[in-house]
Formats: structure tokens, sequence, C-alpha cells
């Protein structure tokens, strides 16, 4: 055969525009996308936020399809090509530096998006993404809009709940500590009232614990446990002080159930999310440890009611006295 | 322009060194991307190096600048020099040149600033896509005539290539960046993904693979001074590529909820184009078959090869994570990001400098500046590259093998904190490679003519 221009120039066209049909002309004519069950249009500061999203390269890090095999954010419902219907243009991404965020919306309050917005390391402490503060407050609450959307109908239905709860707990801190704290137990299912912390607080556990804590909680509650982090000024509550639980504990006594709890299923309402994608159940019981001990001063590891030890556990003995037990 | 104008070559020699200043731009700004992943407050709150807007200068920058840039002028070289002509107007080709320019310099003046169609590779926006497809069909008519002008009867593989890349992507750009809907560049609803894919990885299947091939051609057997192996592996390895090829942007959408039959296409042809690439480098390295030795110890030639034994790497590696149970790991993560700079830098990027490191001192009419400072920058490229691939590879699996075990993403952020610094500096021997590059070039122009014996269009590779 040999390579003639018309046959190259003529067969080039040719070929390349037969692939054209079948890749990109043929999908356009069958396709097909009634919307999903879940999508709604965007208001026009969602709409906004989007465009925002857009123009700062969101995308080049945050994924928005969940897939069949996902476990994070969003893994409770795969992505519906009807999900996508008028988004202009619909950002799928191609990396996931950060989380997917196809279904973000009422993941969290607005204010812990605001926080996260200004400075991301405020309420994500390993966080690599840029703070957006130079964008000022009012794209920022664009973006915040936009983030809270997606989702659609899914997204409005948890973003009420958070909108449900926020105000209940702002009025429980506006009641001061021993209100807040009596606020917070109540809302624990009972059967975690009674229940110890199970694993001992060896000196190991609690250095996992600190590097946990380091990691997840001290851009809110602060590295000493105050609820100083730089994340409060933002919040509303503003994240508890650990040492105020010195007096309030359940039956004067446990705290490792009502840790364990809250760290596990979060405050909706409040900033504080749940943390049973990222932590399993050793880094619970570790960083409940450490916060008990560190800014508690007592923990109620190893108290009863016990059951058998597990294997791995090395002879400990708790030697915390109960709080206020050497004050009488 | 208007002294350079009349200048045999003026306008390939243009494209070639505006290449290496590409190049060099690219990489600051894939640096300060680098940077931004390692220390994400490092330029806290500099709206024009915040990650997002950082990034797309980096890739656009790479893609149109360096890499075509250098291609195409040693297309506007080789194309006419291969058919025993000139090109057809040089003046046509400075236009070319300077429509291409003005696009590719939109990118750092407008993405920084947030102006921007922010669909991936497609950021450019409307008026800058128009200068692109000026310079495309410019480029098409003037490649067409001096083809029409030719004196010698037979088109050399190198000239198909050149061809096809320019008319190929002629047709992919506007398609995908939906060139008929200004305002945003995009279709709405999901139906955008796919003419994006499709745009995204035609732009390197169309555009920088048949150019670097083209080059590839033109070289090697030029350096090895040996004739082309097969004319009919050749024929295959074009028409598959373009019959392969232009289907399999769908791989990238695999996990999305677009249509199966659309992903078995994608796959099969993925999976498939182990032909075209097979073929392209057994012709390849059968032709310089018993004068390796004269490839590895030219300069420009040693390059070419790298950048062919990049080829197989990528080839083989895009092959295998089109597979479904590949990219449940690979996919969404840096696993991509190494595939993307073996392809992008390796095998394209390393037969462009090659093949500029051959045609620019013929182009130019003056003796390379100097042949260490090419093979220092080729040790620094090289080791930069394979230290990328590696550690980009690694944090990938890391990173996919993690999520599909129910790590959440900030759990597995700090595992990967080591491998993105180790990148950033592995990325300085690739930016210390290309400002060595545009020295060279910049020296090479200003310096020797080139001797008698040397002379352009005594030699052909045929």
């Amino acid at each position: 055969m040999k390579m003639t221009p018309a046959l190259l120039v003529i067969g080039g066209i040719m070929v390349f525009w037969a692939s054209v049909f079948i890749v990109i002309i043929l999908p356009s004519i069958v396709w097909q996308e009634p919307p999903s069950a879940a999508w709604q249009p965007w208001s026009d500061d969602e709409a906004a936020g989007h465009d925002l999203y857009v123009r700062n390269g969101c995308s080049y890090c945050h994924s928005q399809y969940v897939r069949v095999m996902d476990w994070g954010e969003g893994a409770e419902r795969i992505a519906q090509r009807g999900d996508y219907v008028n988004q202009l243009p619909a950002i799928l991404g191609t990396e996931r530096t950060g989380p997917d965020l196809s279904q973000e919306g009422g993941e969290h309050p607005e204010d812990w998006q605001i926080a996260h917005f200004i400075n991301p390391r405020n309420t994500r402490p390993l966080s690599l993404m840029p703070s957006w503060e130079f964008l000022g407050m009012r794209d920022i609450r664009h973006l915040t809009a936009y983030v809270r959307s997606l989702g659609g109908k899914d997204a409005t239905f948890r973003a009420q709940r958070q909108e449900e709860w926020k105000p209940q707990a702002a009025d429980a801190y506006a009641g001061g500590p021993a209100a807040n704290i009596q606020w917070l137990h109540d809302h624990v299912p009972a059967p975690w009232h009674p229940m110890p912390n199970p694993y001992p607080a060896t000196d190991a556990a609690l250095q996992r614990g600190h590097k946990i804590y380091q990691d997840f909680c001290a851009g809110c509650h602060g590295v000493v446990g105050d609820g100083n982090g730089p994340a409060k000024e933002f919040l509303n509550p503003p994240p508890l002080n650990f040492t105020e639980l010195r007096d309030h504990l359940v039956g004067g006594q446990y705290i490792g159930g009502i840790f364990y709890y809250q760290v596990m299923n979060g405050i909706t309402g409040t900033g504080m999310p749940y943390f049973k994608r990222e932590l399993e159940s050793e880094k619970i019981w570790d960083v409940s440890n450490y916060i008990a001990v560190d800014f508690v001063g007592y923990t109620d590891a190893e108290t009863a009611p016990l059951g058998i030890d597990a294997s791995y556990e090395p002879e400990w003995k708790n030697n915390y006295s109960l709080p206020g037990a050497d004050e009488k | 322009m208007s002294n350079d104008a009349g200048k045999p070559q003026s306008a390939a020699v243009a494209f070639m060194v505006a290449g290496s200043a590409w190049f060099a731009l690219g990489t600051i700004y894939g640096l300060f991307s680098a940077i931004h992943l390692m220390a994400p407050e490092f330029f806290n709150n500099i709206p024009w190096l915040v990650f997002g807007r950082t990034r797309p200068v980096h890739v656009n920058t790479m893609i149109f600048g360096f890499v075509a840039n250098m291609l195409i002028g040693c297309a506007l070289y080789y194309v006419p020099a291969l058919l025993r002509t000139r090109l057809w107007s040089q003046k046509l080709g400075w236009i070319a040149f300077i429509f291409w320019q003005i696009a590719v310099l939109s990118g750092p003046v407008t993405f920084p600033f947030a102006i921007t169609q922010g669909r991936e590779y497609a950021e450019y926006v409307w008026i800058f896509d128009l200068c692109i497809m000026i310079s495309l069909l410019t480029l098409v008519f003037n490649c067409v005539l001096t083809i029409a002008a030719r004196r010698q009867n037979m088109l050399y593989v190198s000239v198909w290539y050149a061809i096809g890349a320019l008319i190929w992507t002629a047709g992919v750009y506007p398609i995908g960046n939906v060139m008929w809907h200004p305002s945003s560049g995009a279709l709405p609803g999901l139906i955008d993904s796919i003419f994006l894919w499709f745009y995204g990885h035609n732009l390197v299947g169309l555009l920088l693979t048949p150019l670097a091939i083209g080059a590839a051609y033109f070289v090697v057997p030029r350096v090895t001074r040996t004739p082309l192996y097969s004319h009919t592996l050749s024929l295959i390895g074009f028409w598959t590529l373009l019959a392969l090829y232009a289907h399999i942007g769908g791989h990238h959408l695999l996990q999305a909820p677009i249509p199966n039959w659309l992903k078995s296409i994608s796959v099969v042809d993925s999976m498939a184009m182990i032909i075209p690439v097979f073929t392209v480098l057994a012709n390849v390295w059968l032709t310089a078959r018993g004068s390796l030795s004269r490839l590895w110890k030219d300069p420009a030639g040693r390059f070419v090869l790298a950048g062919t034994i990049w080829y197989l790497i990528v080839g083989i590696q895009g092959s295998v994570q089109s597979l479904p149970a590949v990219q449940r790991i690979t996919h969404f993560n840096n696993w991509v990001i190494g595939h993307a700079h073996i392809a992008v830098l390796g095998f394209s990027g390393f037969i462009a400098l090659g093949a500029m490191w051959h045609v620019l001192p013929l182009a130019a009419g003056r003796r390379l500046y100097s042949h260490r400072l090419v093979n220092v920058q080729f040790g620094l490229a090289l080791l930069g590259l394979i230290g990328f691939f590696a550690v980009l590879t690694a944090a990938g699996l890391i990173q996919g093998v993690g999520w599909y075990n129910g790590e959440a993403i900030y759990r597995v952020l700090p595992e990967i904190a080591p491998f993105m610094v180790l990148r950033a500096a592995l990325g300085i021997l690739i930016m210390a490679a290309s400002f060595l590059g545009l020295y060279n070039a910049i020296r090479t122009l200003r310096g020797a003519p080139l001797r008698e014996s040397e002379s352009p269009l005594q030699e052909g590779p045929l």
C-alpha cells in the first residue's frame, strides 16, 4: 500500500470522524438523563458557589462521584447519571487528595464549613487544602452554600437535620457547663452511660491517643483540651472544654462509653463530626483514654463492670482516683 | 518577526525555542504545585499561587507550551525537508506560531486569576481556544500545500504522523472544548464528561503521540544512518493508532455512571493499543538494530531512545490500568499522576527534546552549543523522572489500597507526606534540566554557523 497525500488526508479524516461518530455523536443521540430522585436545581447562591468551585480548581483534588467500592464520605449513595442534570459543567474530578464531595451537603453545619474554608486546618489538622480566606466572606458563603447543596434532596434532608439540632445544642451551651454537659449526656443512649473504657490507659495507649487527638481533635478542642482551638471563634456552639467534665461524670464515675459514642457518632448540629469512618475501635478507645487522663485527670479504664481482658492486655491497674475523692 | 519571517526554517526554530522556554516556566509552576502538596500554608492566602490555580498553568504549559510547541517546531522542519522542498509559507508558519503562543501565554495570565473554564486540560477560555484553532488550521493548510509542492514523490512516515496529528487535533480540540458554547466550554449534565475525556485522552493520543512518533521516525534513521526497517509496520502502526486511540477516552470514566457500552469499547481498545505501541517500537528499534551505540552516543539520539523506552512502559501501563480490576486501586490517586508524567515528559517530552537537539542546529544553521549540556540535561531529566514515577506510583498504591480497605482520605494523607517531599525534590532536577535546555538552545542560536558537511537537506532518513 502506498501512502498518497489523498489517502493520508482524506483517509485520516474519515477514520477519525468515524471514531467521533462512535464515541461522541452516537452517545449524544442515545443519551438519556432523567433527573434522579435526589436531584434538585441550584439556588443562585449555590450556582455562584459552583462557579467558584470550577474557577478555583477545586476539582483537581475533589471528585464528585461515589463508586461501588468506596467507603469514605458519601459512600451511602453510589453516583447516578441523573444526579448531574443541568450542571454546567458537571465537574467529576480525577483525584482524591481531598474527599469526594458529591454527597457532602449536610455532612457538617454551616459554621464548621466556613471555619474549614477560612483555614482547612482549623477543623481538619491533616488537611492539604489551601486556605480560602483571601476569597472574602461573600465568596466563602457562596462556596459553603454550594457544598451544602451537594447531594441534592438528600443533602437538603441532612442539612435540615443539622439546623434542627443546632439551636438546641447552642441553647444548652448558653446554659453553662453543667446544663451543657447534662444535655450532651442526655443525648447519648443510656446503655452507653455506665460503660467504662475496657482497655488499659498504658503509656503506649496514651501516646497513640495523643497522636489521634492532634490529628483529628486539636483544631477545635485545642492542644490542651480547653476548647480553645483555632476553629472556636467560628463555631456555635463552641467546642467542649474537656476540663469541665471533671465535675460532671455520669454517675460520678463513667466517662469511657460516653466518649466512645460521641467520637463515633459526632453531635449533629454542632461542629463535632462523626469519626466512625476514620477511626476504628482501638483508636477511639485510645483517644478516649488520652482525653480522660490528660484533660480530666481521671479515666474509668478497667473499672467495673469488667469483662474478660483481651489477650494482648498487660498487667495494668487503674490508679486514677475519682474526681473529688482527694479533695474530700 | 518581520526580519526573521523570510528566513528559511525560522518558524520551526521559533516553535522549538518557545518550547524550551515554556518547559522552564512549566516546571516552575510544577514546583509551586508540588510545594503546596508538601506544605499547604507555604504560600498561604496568595491567590495566584493557590494550588487549584497553579496546577492548570503547569499542565497546560507542559502540554501545549513545551511538548506540542517543540514537536510542531520539529515537524515544520522535517516535513518540508523530507519532501525535498521548503515550507509553503514561512509567514503562515509565523502566524501559527504567534497564535499558539498567545494561547499558551493565556494560561499563566488567566488561570492564576481564576479566569478559566475549569475542565481539566480544556481550561483555556474560548477566545484562546480560537487562537489554538487558528494556529492548527493554518498549520494544516501550510503543511498540505507543502505536500502539494513536494519534489519527493514518496511520503515518509514522519510526514503522515505530522499531518495526521494536525488534522485530527483540529477535530478533537473544538469537540472537546465544546467551542459552540463559548461561555462555558461545556455541555450541561454528565454527557460533558464524555466529551471532556474524549478530548483529554486524544490530546495525548492524537496530538503528542503522533508528533512524537513522527519525530522519532525522523531522528532515529538519521542518527543511526540505517534505512527504516519496515514500511508495512509503519502503515500498521499509523492506522491502528488512529483507529484505536480515538475510542479510549471512556477509560477515564470507568467508575462513573456513563453507558456500559462506552466503557466496554474503551477498555477493549485500550488493550488493543498494544498493537500500535509495539508496532512502532519494533519498527524504530529494528531500524536501529546493530547501531544502538550510535544512537546512545548521539546526545539527541539518546533522548529519543529513552523516549521510546518510556513509550513502551507508558503504553503497557496505560493498557493494563484501563482494566476495571486494576482501576479499583489506581483510579483517583497519584498512580495516575505518575502515568501522566511518563507519558508527557517521558515519552513525548524526551522525544521532543531529542528531536529538538537534532533539528535545531539543522533548522537554525548553527552548531549545537554544547553536547555536554544536552547530556547533563538528559541525566537530570532521566533521574528526576524515574524518581518521580517511582515516588508517585508508590504514593498512589498506598492511597488506592488504603481506600480499598476502607481507610479514609485523612488517614492516608500522612502516609503519602514523605512521597510529596521527594516528588518536590525530584521535580527540582527536572526544573534544572529545563533551564539548562533553554540556555543551550539560546546559546546555539547565537553560536557558530553549521559547517557545509552538516547541511540540512543532504541526508534524508529514507
